[in-house]
């Protein structure tokens, strides 16, 4: 875990750098529930950072369990507790739905649970399973119910309808805020705009190349301490076409959609005519729809993304 | 040279009863090529055969072998296919033979396939020699195994050779009983040439290479010579032999075993079985031939994406030049477009060329059920023959259906008798007698007994052949000759998805069964059709009265994952990959289907 001192000597390089001084500028960082104290919190919020990102997942001790989770729901509650005493008023929470055996009441008691703790920001995801984690076994020799898509897909929309009652603004895909509270770090992302990436396997979105640094930390401190040129692990040119798909792409994550005007002002490019045949057949469809100044997923859309997002892809 | 220093023999045995292995070891010991070469030079000269450890084509090896009385013998290696789909092509390597080394496996005893070939050596007439391999392995019973020989074959067991080809022990006593028992070939180099065609295969650069057995004559380059039966004329462009390598000699005589290179563009028109002679003044006689090998499965092959047709025939002809039991015209589809209706000596062999026009042609392909002819006489008096259950008319139009109907004999061991009179039942055969071949009986196996069934051709096609194989272990085996059309009562089952017709599922079925096979294949369809963005029904029907059906419920979600500035590529070369998956999609209508949906729907064994 990184110690406020390290912390500050981050933040202090940076405000060396960059600007960032009185612009309302969001400093966020991402804390696990079960390693973090009021002191920690205190200290790092001093430093400068204005957002905290917790990973709660679960406020139901036997699913925090199934999850491989350090903390308890005791915890996760307490650890908002010291994020508040200690000044900050920009908090958002990490919840997981579809899991397995997680029944549409248990995950609405979470997200209710939530909620009552008043965070500014949710994120939501689908528990998504690699082959080799422990759950994934138990799964294959029938321990645990195998991740049903259509109940997911209840817990989804539940979420949307109980989160637009209590007043937040349901902005992506996975993400809820209240007024002002969007997470404008991703919003970066969803946007297509650029970002640079600091620190071992962070990605960089700069003058049309998406780049990754090494994940090898050796290598990284090596390659700095030597002063060396520094070769990406990763690097790729984004061609105007796949700048094309990637801003649609990532545009339709954003519950507001892409504007046709603005696409045509970054790219030249009229949406409604490049794309009017897969435009027709997913709006016959009913994933997208169209006010004629801009195109957003529908609700069924946001649960069947891909579906819309490939067929954005460049020819 | 002397026809009476040649001894022409092949090898028979079951599956991995070491076949091959004897095969190298003859080919070491009698001086020609190390072993390893000669096996993947030679014997299996495709890749996916080895891959599945059979031979499909046969070769001839000729082999020099000097015994200690200072003559110089010349032993014919003659391979024969390893796999029991493939037993019609044992027959006429056996023809070029005078002899067979009959290899029984010391831990595994009599197979299946020993018998089948051992009749087919036995009505040639050919010396079998009996050779007891793997005695080297700790599993090794010889003398349960010798005992099973006298008692199911009648031979003596001190007749039989007892050997392990893969040390060598006991190999150099079965070349000596070749030599010694053997009979040599008795043709007459005076008389016109007469030369049996026992197999061929297509060189790029020479054509049609015809493998022969000389039985009298002689024939060199440049010779003109005739196919008896088929007429095909050839100027003989190479003589040659293999040892193994291919070895251009000046003549081959009689009781010589080797090639000639004709130059023909199609193996169909150097027929296998045919005689060749010279052109001018050659044999009146030919020699005792073969009845070409019967398909016994036959399936529809279309190209996923139409305009890929062309390649499939093209594809499809160049494969037929080395498989001449590979039999194919052309078919359509409404729904399917134009394909081929394919027949093949069994499923094996349906794979196998499936597999090659796959990956060596690079061609999506589409494998449907096939279909027979109908004749119907409709009511207004018209008459009509057709292929496609779509083009049947509607029942209250139908004055008389008709369909191809076979005599099927299956001869099998007594013991699998009551199982494969169930099959043949089950498949609408009408019972014509029972005969009892031999008066041996095979230890528990029982009487050898011949079945005689009239069968409607449809019963036959797909799965029924290799339903009478495993039904019977192996032991059974099958012939159907054509035998005409008669009256049947039977009803066009159809198969709707999304509401339309998929008329490459309809099938003719007789009415008792339709409820069943509906069921069936509707169960069938919603396990493999992935979920759409709609439901689908599923239909299964006859006319409009639907017999069956099943719904597969709408998507509602697909992986969502989170995308943030790390996940941005990896997510899209994700959605890349899914865009190019669909295209390798077939659609029927609206509905995406992936293309092994038809083959699992086609395969059921109905």
């Amino acid at each position: 875990m990184i110690l406020p001192d390290q912390l500050n000597r981050i933040m202090n390089a940076i405000r060396t750098l960059f600007d960032i001084a009185g612009k309302k500028t969001e400093v966020s960082l991402e804390a696990n529930p079960g390693t973090i104290d009021e002191p920690y919190l205190a200290a790092i919020r001093q430093i400068g950072i204005n957002r905290l990102s917790l990973g709660v997942q679960s406020l139901d001790d036997k699913t925090l369990v199934l999850l491989g989770r350090i903390h308890t729901a005791d915890k996760a509650r307490q650890a908002v507790r010291f994020a508040r005493n200690s000044g900050f008023d920009n908090l958002s929470l990490d919840l997981i739905y579809g899991i397995p055996g997680q029944s549409l009441t248990d995950w609405q008691d979470t997200l209710k649970e939530s909620v009552r703790l008043e965070p500014e920001h949710l994120s939501l995801y689908p528990l998504s399973l690699e082959d080799d984690v422990p759950l994934s076994g138990a799964i294959q020799n029938g321990e645990l119910p195998a991740i049903d898509p259509d109940c997911t897909a209840e817990q989804y929309e539940a979420a949307e309808d109980y989160l637009a009652a209590e007043g937040y603004r349901h902005y992506e895909i996975s993400n809820w805020a209240r007024e002002d509270a969007e997470c404008r770090h991703n919003t970066t992302y969803w946007q297509c705009e650029p970002y640079l990436g600091i620190g071992v396997a962070a990605h960089s979105y700069i003058d049309s190349h998406r780049q990754a640094n090494t994940h090898d930390l050796d290598e990284y401190i090596r390659i700095y301490q030597l002063r060396e040129l520094y070769q990406p692990e990763m690097v790729e040119e984004i061609a105007p076409e796949t700048q094309l798909a990637e801003a649609i792409i990532m545009g339709l994550r954003l519950v507001k959609g892409i504007e046709f005007e603005s696409m045509i002002d970054r790219f030249g490019i009229d949406v409604t005519d490049r794309y009017e045949r897969e435009m027709d057949e997913l709006i016959h469809w009913g994933l997208l729809e169209s006010d004629g100044r801009s195109l957003r997923l529908t609700r069924r859309g946001r649960l069947l993304g891909n579906e819309v997002f490939w067929r954005f892809l460049p020819q | 040279m002397d026809q009476s220093l040649t001894r022409n023999f092949c090898i028979i045995a079951h599956i991995d009863h070491g076949k091959s292995t004897l095969a190298d070891r003859l080919i070491q010991m009698t001086g020609a090529m190390r072993g390893e070469e000669i096996r993947n030079q030679v014997m299996d000269s495709m890749e996916l055969e080895r891959e599945r450890g059979i031979t499909i084509k046969a070769k001839a090896i000729r082999l020099s072998y000097q015994p200690k009385d200072g003559q110089t013998y010349r032993l014919n290696l003659i391979d024969t296919p390893g796999h029991v789909d493939f037993s019609y092509e044992v027959s006429r390597t056996l023809a070029a033979c005078e002899g067979a080394v009959l290899i029984i496996d010391a831990t595994q005893g009599i197979q299946a396939q020993t018998l089948a070939h051992i009749y087919v050596a036995m009505e040639r007439d050919l010396e079998i020699i009996p050779v007891l391999n793997k005695i080297d392995l700790p599993g090794a019973e010889p003398e349960r195994v010798l005992d099973e020989i006298e008692s199911v074959l009648g031979y003596d067991a001190d007749a039989v050779l007892s050997i392990s080809a893969k040390t060598g022990e006991g190999v150099s006593q079965v070349i000596e009983e070749i030599v010694r028992r053997v009979p040599h070939p008795k043709g007459s180099i005076q008389r016109p040439l007469r030369a049996l065609i026992f197999d061929s295969h297509y060189d790029p650069y020479k054509g049609v290479m015809a493998y022969i057995r000389v039985v009298d004559g002689r024939v060199r380059k440049g010779s003109n010579l005739r196919l008896m039966e088929q007429g095909t004329q050839i100027e003989v462009l190479d003589v040659g032999c293999f040892i193994p390598e291919t070895s251009p000699v000046d003549q081959l005589e009689a009781g010589d075993v080797g090639y000639i290179a004709t130059g023909l563009k199609r193996v169909g028109d150097c027929r296998v079985g045919d005689t060749v002679t010279t052109a001018s003044k050659g044999a009146e006689q030919a020699l005792e031939g073969y009845r070409p090998a019967k398909p016994m499965v036959f399936a529809g092959f279309y190209p996923t994406e139409p305009g890929d047709y062309d390649d499939l025939r093209g594809a499809i002809e160049k494969l037929s030049l080395n498989d001449a039991s590979f039999s194919f015209e052309p078919e359509s589809s409404p729904l399917l477009g134009f394909g081929f209706r394919c027949g093949f000596l069994g499923l094996l062999h349906l794979d196998i060329v499936r597999e090659r026009l796959e990956r060596e042609f690079e061609l999506a392909l589409v494998v449907t059920a096939p279909s027979v002819r109908y004749a119907i006489t409709r009511t207004d008096g018209k008459t009509l023959i057709i292929t496609n259950p779509t083009d049947l008319p509607l029942p209250n139009e139908i004055e008389k259906l008709e369909e191809p109907w076979v005599s099927v004999s299956v001869v099998t061991p007594s013991k699998f008798i009551g199982a494969l009179m169930e099959l043949i039942m089950e498949n609408d055969g009408v019972y014509k007698h029972t005969e009892y071949l031999g008066h041996q009986s095979l230890g528990d196996l029982g009487q050898r007994v011949k079945l005689d069934y009239d069968m409607p051709l449809r019963s036959i096609l797909t799965t029924f052949y290799d339903q009478v194989k495993s039904r019977s272990q192996g032991y059974a085996s099958m012939d159907y000759e054509l035998q005409g059309y008669r009256e049947s009562r039977l009803i066009k089952l159809d198969i709707w998805v999304n509401e339309l017709l998929v008329d490459a599922f309809s099938r003719v079925v007789t009415p008792d069964k339709a409820h069943d096979i509906g069921k069936a294949m509707v169960n069938k369809l919603k396990e493999v059709i992935p979920r759409q963005l709609f439901k689908v029904p599923i239909q299964a029907a006859i006319g409009s009265k639907i017999v069956a059906r099943a719904d597969i419920p709408a998507k509602r979600k697909d992986v969502l994952a989170k995308c943030y500035g790390g996940d941005i590529t990896r997510k899209r070369k994700l959605l890349e990959k899914q865009k190019a998956g669909k295209k390798r999609m077939k659609r029927l209508g609206n509905v995406e289907v992936p293309k092994e949906a038809f083959m699992d729907v086609v395969r059921l064994s109905l």
